[in-house]
């Protein structure tokens, strides 16, 4: 017990004492702190805008009729918008550089009743503000043709233009407001951080073991401990690097983020609920417009503020731990199988596989977080550190939680005793190429 | 007394047995060579005491106990493929793997910094072992070997990749350790190492014991009654022998004779005073015959 001890000791402090440590921890806080600080500081920036000429043509062959469009669309942050009815005169300035894009909208007599062709200088108009203008021509002949054709008032255009209905979440025990879109995003952020974080730290315990293998210092090293404790010490000795630079991180992050938040207050501070009051039935058009003109930032903000983060990292230091001891084991049993000339890809394939499967669906579970998929991925060992931890802030039923955990650590138990087999024996073979079939052999060792 | 017994040890491995039924014993601060050709068992038999892996029958015994897990630390073990982790100070690593053995750091640096003085590598102690010349290495690693005081000591290959003037140096620091009470023994092909300081050997040969004993007896038991003579030169050797006298090779340096006979036994006398009735005799002695010698022989009669 004591010797793996001194092994733990050594595998902590060569790994903290390694610059790329200090970096890492360094970069980590920043990272964080930019990725929680991002949605305030977009809800300030004002992007670069760019120019569009309108040349509306619509009016030019139905003489005392108005151009339909002119002057009627907004601009809106990425775009400013300035008509004219000289068509050559607009592209003279798109050539020359004065605008970036010049618009020409016809009137024809067909289906569509309006065509729209768009000239450009250096590069495209991006594809969010076609879209935008695109939208807003739609809705405008629309309000045209419901007003000229139909007799409706302006009033009812109005109404009817507005029929976009939110969906607005509340738990019904707690009273608390849900935000799907946050919890989305924090799920998300989570599963990817356990899946980094594994596949960081197992890859380390990989190398590690093989270096000691090539190097040859295991042999020294298994005639004064058991090759269990050594690769244990090893294990736990990188976990316990994982954890500190974990807790470095969250230490710091915190901290960046009340400097900033202290240093500029008004800006972070914790907004009210100003713009809907949720469980009013009714939502006028005026509110529901306060709210759409809202910056998109604070509900964001409001989500943040809104999680329980209790269970959340208690779940997160769970599967942290127990994410990492099972793929980092299975990473240990793959290092001793590497050889100075061996292919380590053939064997860490395997290993890679089923953390890259979470991956691949994870989409699927954010999309129905109590699905099938998500719950056969959540409960299987091998996927659930990730797709767990994203089903999370969405809740999951307690009995699923604790299957999940116990199956996990079953399968760690399994998973430690399958690569103390593996690696004992391989560890000691030098320069001998090892095939799948002679580990089921070693497998199949009693002792 | 025995600080070593190994009892009847069968290893097995997939389709291949490494070791059948071998005996040895291993007399308490001897220097005990294990010898035998490559794959002949040697390894598996020093893995098991080191108890890395565990023999399938038999046992091993040490200071006439079963092996068991604080026995490692009075154990030093050297073995073949040499390694250290090339990434951390040699110090360091010193410290560390003697630390694996049970000793404490304080211990472990003071007798440290005497060993480094005594090699004269004092200025590495803070280098990277991947900054180190190979001799060094393997200088840091014999030291790593021998500094937990071990009562038994296993040196597998201890000369490869020395130099001679550094072969010298480890040979007279095995001797002290002998010197101090400490059990050595010593797996090798150099068969001139093997009669220069071992006591004991045993020959390992496609996993099966096939000789063992005292250096000195197995040498008696392997005689075949050759002896070199020495005359002046111009006597021809051939015509000064008698009956059961035999000339196996002969030279001639320009002023002696030097001839390698063979004598039956009782022949001695009658051989000698034929010659002192011709010629003087400047050196007459009896051959044995070389470990390596022996050592091939065996393997060569096994098969």
């Amino acid at each position: 017990m004591n010797k793996i001890k001194i092994i733990i000791r050594r595998e902590y402090l060569s790994r903290i004492k390694k610059k790329s440590f200090l970096v890492m921890t360094i970069l980590g806080p920043v990272l964080i702190s930019a990725l929680w600080l991002i949605p305030f500081l977009l809800s300030q920036t004002t992007d670069s805008k760019s120019n569009f000429i309108i040349v509306d043509e619509t009016a030019e062959h139905q003489p005392n009729a108005e151009p339909l469009f002119k002057d009627k669309l907004k601009n809106s942050a990425e775009v400013n918008l300035t008509y004219s009815d000289d068509l050559e005169k607009a592209q003279t300035m798109l050539r020359e550089g004065l605008c970036d894009a010049v618009l020409e909208i016809v009137g024809a007599n067909a289906m569509p009743p309006v065509k729209s062709f768009w000239f450009f200088g250096k590069s495209e108009p991006s594809l969010t503000a076609r879209q935008s203008i695109e939208n807003q021509l739609t809705a405008l002949y629309k309000d045209y043709y419901l007003k000229s054709n139909c007799g409706v008032s302006e009033k009812d255009i109005a109404f009817i233009n507005n029929p976009k209905i939110d969906f607005y979440s509340k738990n019904i025990i707690t009273g608390e407001e849900s935000y799907p879109e946050i919890k989305m995003g924090l799920g998300m952020v989570a599963g990817l951080f356990i899946y980094f974080f594994i596949l960081f730290f197992g890859s380390q315990i990989m190398r590690s073991v093989s270096e000691e293998k090539m190097s040859r210092v295991v042999e020294v090293l298994v005639s004064s401990v058991k090759p269990v404790q050594l690769l244990l010490g090893k294990l736990i000795g990188v976990a316990l690097v994982g954890l500190t630079q974990f807790l470095l991180w969250t230490v710091l992050t915190f901290a960046v983020i009340t400097t900033i938040q202290s240093t500029s207050s008004e800006q972070f501070a914790k907004p009210q609920t100003n713009n809907v009051v949720v469980n009013e039935r009714i939502v006028s058009a005026e509110t529901y417009q306060q709210a759409a003109d809202a910056q998109p930032a604070t509900e964001i903000i409001q989500g943040l503020f809104s999680i329980n983060y209790g269970v959340i990292i208690g779940m997160f230091l769970f599967y942290f731990i127990t994410g990492y001891f099972l793929y980092a084991s299975l990473f240990g049993a793959v290092g001793s199988l590497i050889d100075v000339d061996t292919d380590a890809q053939q064997f860490s394939l395997p290993v890679t596989i089923p953390l890259i499967i979470g991956i691949v669906c994870l989409s699927m579970v954010i999309n129905n977080p109590s699905g099938p998929v998500a719950f056969w991925l959540s409960i299987i060992p091998l996927t659930s550190p990730v797709i767990m931890m994203v089903r999370i802030p969405f809740g999951v039923p307690w009995w699923e939680i604790a299957l999940s955990a116990g199956l996990m650590l079953i399968t760690i138990w399994g998973s430690i005793l399958l690569t103390a087999k593996i690696y004992r024996t391989a560890i000691l073979l030098y320069g001998k190429k090892i095939t799948y079939k002679e580990i089921w052999k070693w497998l199949k060792y009693k002792n | 007394m025995d600080i070593l017994k190994v009892c009847s040890v069968t290893k097995a491995y997939n389709n291949h047995v490494a070791l059948d039924n071998v005996l040895l014993n291993v007399k308490k601060g001897e220097i005990f060579g294990l010898l035998g050709p490559n794959g002949a068992g040697k390894t598996t038999l020093i893995r098991m005491i080191n108890q890395i892996t565990a023999p399938d029958s038999g046992e091993i015994l040490l200071n006439n106990h079963r092996l068991n897990k604080t026995d490692t630390d009075i154990i030093g073990y050297l073995p073949e493929e040499r390694g250290l982790y090339r990434k951390m100070k040699a110090g360091e690593q010193a410290i560390y793997l003697a630390e694996l053995k049970g000793l404490s750091p304080r211990v472990a640096e003071k007798r440290l910094r005497q060993w480094f003085e005594k090699f004269d590598i004092a200025n590495w102690w803070d280098r990277k072992v991947e900054e180190l010349s190979k001799g060094m290495q393997q200088k840091i690693q014999f030291i790593t070997t021998v500094l937990h005081e071990p009562q038994l000591l296993i040196f597998d290959e201890p000369f490869s990749g020395f130099d001679p003037i550094n072969v010298e140096l480890l040979k007279t620091e095995i001797l002290n350790l002998k010197a101090k009470g400490a059990t050595i023994i010593f797996s090798t092909h150099n068969m001139a190492s093997v009669e220069e300081i071992c006591d004991t050997i045993a020959l390992i040969n496609k996993s099966k014991k096939v000789l063992d004993g005292a250096v000195k007896e197995i040498k008696q038991r392997f005689k075949n009654n050759e002896y070199e003579i020495v005359v002046p030169v111009g006597n021809n050797i051939e015509s000064l022998m008698v009956d059961g006298c035999e000339v196996i090779s002969k030279e001639d340096n320009g002023e002696m004779e030097t001839a390698v006979l063979t004598i039956e036994r009782g022949r001695n006398a009658a051989l000698l005073s034929n010659i002192l009735l011709k010629t003087d005799i400047i050196s007459y002695k009896e051959v044995l015959p070389s470990m390596n010698d022996i050592f091939i022989k065996t393997i060569r009669d096994y098969e």
